[in-house]
């Protein structure tokens, strides 16, 4: 295994030639061994996938580890869950709880829910309601933060909702869907923005934090 | 959940299942980070537990002799007494180590507590401490601490403080620092992470968690102050310029 | 009865058959089936003289009632919960560490005394009676219940303590060696004291 949990808040990563790993800049805690870090441009999303960062607003720089070592990476004493990919379905997760994955693992960033295009994209964005994700394919393993660590619910034809705010990942074939409901803001609501749900339906797993504040 | 007393409280101890809270069992004398103290049992027919500023005039001889570290004297107190004293610190995991005629450096906000035995002193490494001698000492860390032996090199935000083991050295990545992004960067203005670390190398005891948002240390700034006094003309006009630079990037966030 | 159940140490899991609970608002972090999720209203659900009550103490209790079939999961700012079964006596919670309770326990407003002059905390706290099971939050780790006897009365930090219950007698301590630190250090100047009988719940981080 590659990904080792050290404990709630760190994990241990070997890297050898041809297994790189890509990490969240400023997550790497310490590390043994000839490993060189370096950055890397996230334009691999093509030209889609620059527009959908810049305008999330998101500036998650990302670093790969190269060499042969040992390194441990973990962020601001966040919870770190892994998560191990098996080439049933995609890993969506909100880009900046991404802390570190195999290279191999191809990402792409997606707006998550189908509604209302590009201009529910901007005001998604603006809502602080962070929906856009950064999506992984292929096999091997990824590394999430949550603030107080993740409960792994099981979505199987029955729907789940998820307030946005404690929502940290999903995987397999689930289609997620982001619904208003009436009386949801009263009783759930939160801060500003608007009051969404997400709707997840199909078949994997939805990844739920234990807490309403983003990262 | 089964109530805990003073006759089923571990003596010097973990509150059973549960890493984030500590039970002294206290009858003397113990230097501690003030605000500390979430609850305590004063020892029956006793004086109960009373918290004294460092200042105060009964500890006097004491304090002087034990604790030379003046930029962290209002962050300190003497517990004096009897009694089951339970500490907490932020939700930080709390472990207790004991110094065996030996010396430990520390991250000042992650030492909780030491016997009145141990001596603390400033480190030369600005935000830690050193203690030496012979004691008992609770380290609180964000997670569990992982104990590493060198040679290792560890990201400054994530060390919790490293014991036996030389002085640590800065180490820069070489590939990162020749890259043209280092030189837009300005070399002024890297502090942490993947591009620069503190190397440890030699016999000893590494200690890491997972790494903190920074926490603005006023004794950090107090100490920095203090030696600009030893920069000259162009010194100082270096450090305005990387002040500066510093500040606006700051700004821009 | 409700199955109020954990899900690791820091998510409330309560199925819902066709009957309610009350839960912090905003405290929902996700749910199946076909579950409504309404604003209890002034009073956190006990009428308009608990809201008023609650309002003029300062005490800011904001529950929501969850009706219909199906599982809620509960969580809030990744604190630990601790469920405690009620059998016709009185909790005593800071209103903020309040995560769930079942529909049929009454909530009101109490005076707490003089506490809270030096945390900033309100002079009130909320009190829980009836028979059924309550969620409480601890901030920073689990939670830790300590006895409270003659023999052996307790004094714990008011920015550490979650709740109380049994007869206990709540007073002020002020150490002498403290005043020295006022206007010097932001340490404990002011501690609680309990003496009587009963339990007192605390957690290890501090407000």
């Amino acid at each position: 295994m590659p990904f080792e949990q050290v404990n709630g808040k760190v994990v241990a990563v070997s890297v050898a030639p041809g297994r790189e790993v890509l990490a969240r800049k400023g997550a790497m805690l310490a590390y043994t061994g000839d490993v060189h870090f370096s950055p890397v441009h996230m334009g691999q999303g093509g030209a889609g996938g620059m527009v959908g960062r810049m305008m999330s607003g998101e500036q998650v720089a990302m670093m790969v580890a190269q060499g042969s070592g040992t390194v441990h990476y973990g962020y601001r004493g966040l919870y770190v869950t892994i998560i191990e990919l098996d080439g049933s379905g995609p890993l969506s997760v909100e880009a900046d709880r991404l802390v570190a994955h195999d290279a191999a693992l191809q990402s792409t960033v997606v707006f998550l829910g189908s509604q209302g295009g590009i201009r529910g994209a901007v005001r998604g964005a603006v809502s602080g309601q962070g929906l856009f994700t950064t999506q992984l394919h292929g096999y091997g393993t990824a590394a999430v933060l949550s603030h107080g660590g993740t409960i792994a619910l099981p979505v199987n034809g029955r729907p789940v909702a998820v307030d946005p705010q404690a929502y940290v990942a999903h995987i397999g074939q689930v289609n997620v869907d982001i619904s208003a409901s009436v009386g949801w803001r009263d009783a759930v609501g939160r801060g500003s923005g608007e009051a969404v749900q997400l709707k997840c339906t199909g078949q994997g797993t939805v990844y739920v934090q234990a807490s309403e504040q983003k990262l | 959940m089964i109530p805990l007393n003073p006759t089923t409280l571990p003596d010097n101890d973990n509150i059973p299942g549960n890493h984030y809270a500590y039970c002294v069992r206290l009858d003397g004398q113990l230097f501690m980070q003030t605000g500390r103290m979430i609850a305590y049992y004063p020892a029956p027919h006793s004086q109960g537990i009373r918290f004294e500023p460092l200042t105060a005039a009964s500890l006097g001889g004491m304090v002087a002799t034990r604790f030379s570290a003046p930029l962290y004297t209002r962050d300190w107190v003497v517990a004096a007494g009897a009694g089951h004293l339970i500490l907490g610190d932020r939700g930080y995991d709390i472990n207790s180590y004991d110094l065996d005629d030996g010396n430990l450096t520390l991250r000042a906000a992650n030492l909780l507590a030491f016997d009145s035995t141990l001596e603390l002193k400033q480190s030369i490494v600005p935000g830690f401490l050193t203690l030496i001698g012979t004691g008992k000492f609770l380290a609180s860390s964000s997670g569990p601490v992982i104990f590493a032996e060198p040679p290792i090199r560890v990201d400054p935000e994530a060390l919790v403080g490293w014991a036996d083991c030389p002085s640590p050295s800065h180490h820069y990545d070489a590939g990162w620092m020749g890259g043209f992004l280092a030189g837009a960067m300005g070399m002024m203005g890297v502090n942490s992470g993947e591009e620069r670390q503190f190397d440890f190398t030699g016999a000893g005891t590494v200690l890491i968690q997972s790494s903190e948002s920074t926490v603005a240390d006023p004794h950090l700034v107090q100490q920095l102050e203090g030696q600009l006094a030893g920069l000259g003309l162009s010194g100082l006009q270096r450090m305005q310029q990387a002040v500066a630079q510093q500040l606006a990037q700051q700004q821009q966030r | 009865m409700q199955g109020f159940r954990l899900n690791g140490s820091r998510v409330l899991e309560i199925d819902l058959m066709g009957d309610a609970v009350r839960a912090a608002t905003g405290s929902m972090i996700a749910y199946t089936g076909d579950v409504t999720f309404k604003n209890a209203g002034m009073g956190g659900g006990d009428g308009l003289m608990a809201g008023l009550k609650r309002r003029a103490a300062g005490e800011s209790v904001a529950l929501m009632h969850c009706t219909g079939q199906g599982t809620v999961w509960f969580a809030k700012d990744a604190m630990e919960v601790l469920i405690v079964e009620l059998n016709g006596d009185t909790l005593k919670v800071e209103s903020e560490q309040l995560l769930a309770l079942s529909d049929k326990l009454k909530t009101d407003v109490a005076f707490a005394g003089v506490r809270g002059a030096s945390s900033g905390q309100g002079l009130f706290t909320t009190t829980v009676t009836g028979y059924g099971t309550v969620a409480l939050l601890s901030a920073g780790g689990p939670p830790i219940a300590l006895e409270v006897s003659p023999q052996y009365p307790l004094v714990v930090d008011p920015d550490a303590f979650v709740a109380s219950q049994g007869q206990l007698n709540q007073s002020f301590v002020t150490d002498v060696s403290w005043r020295n630190l006022i206007g010097e250090s932001s340490g404990e100047a002011f501690s609680l004291r309990f003496d009587g009988s009963g339990v007192v719940y605390i957690q290890p981080e501090e407000r």
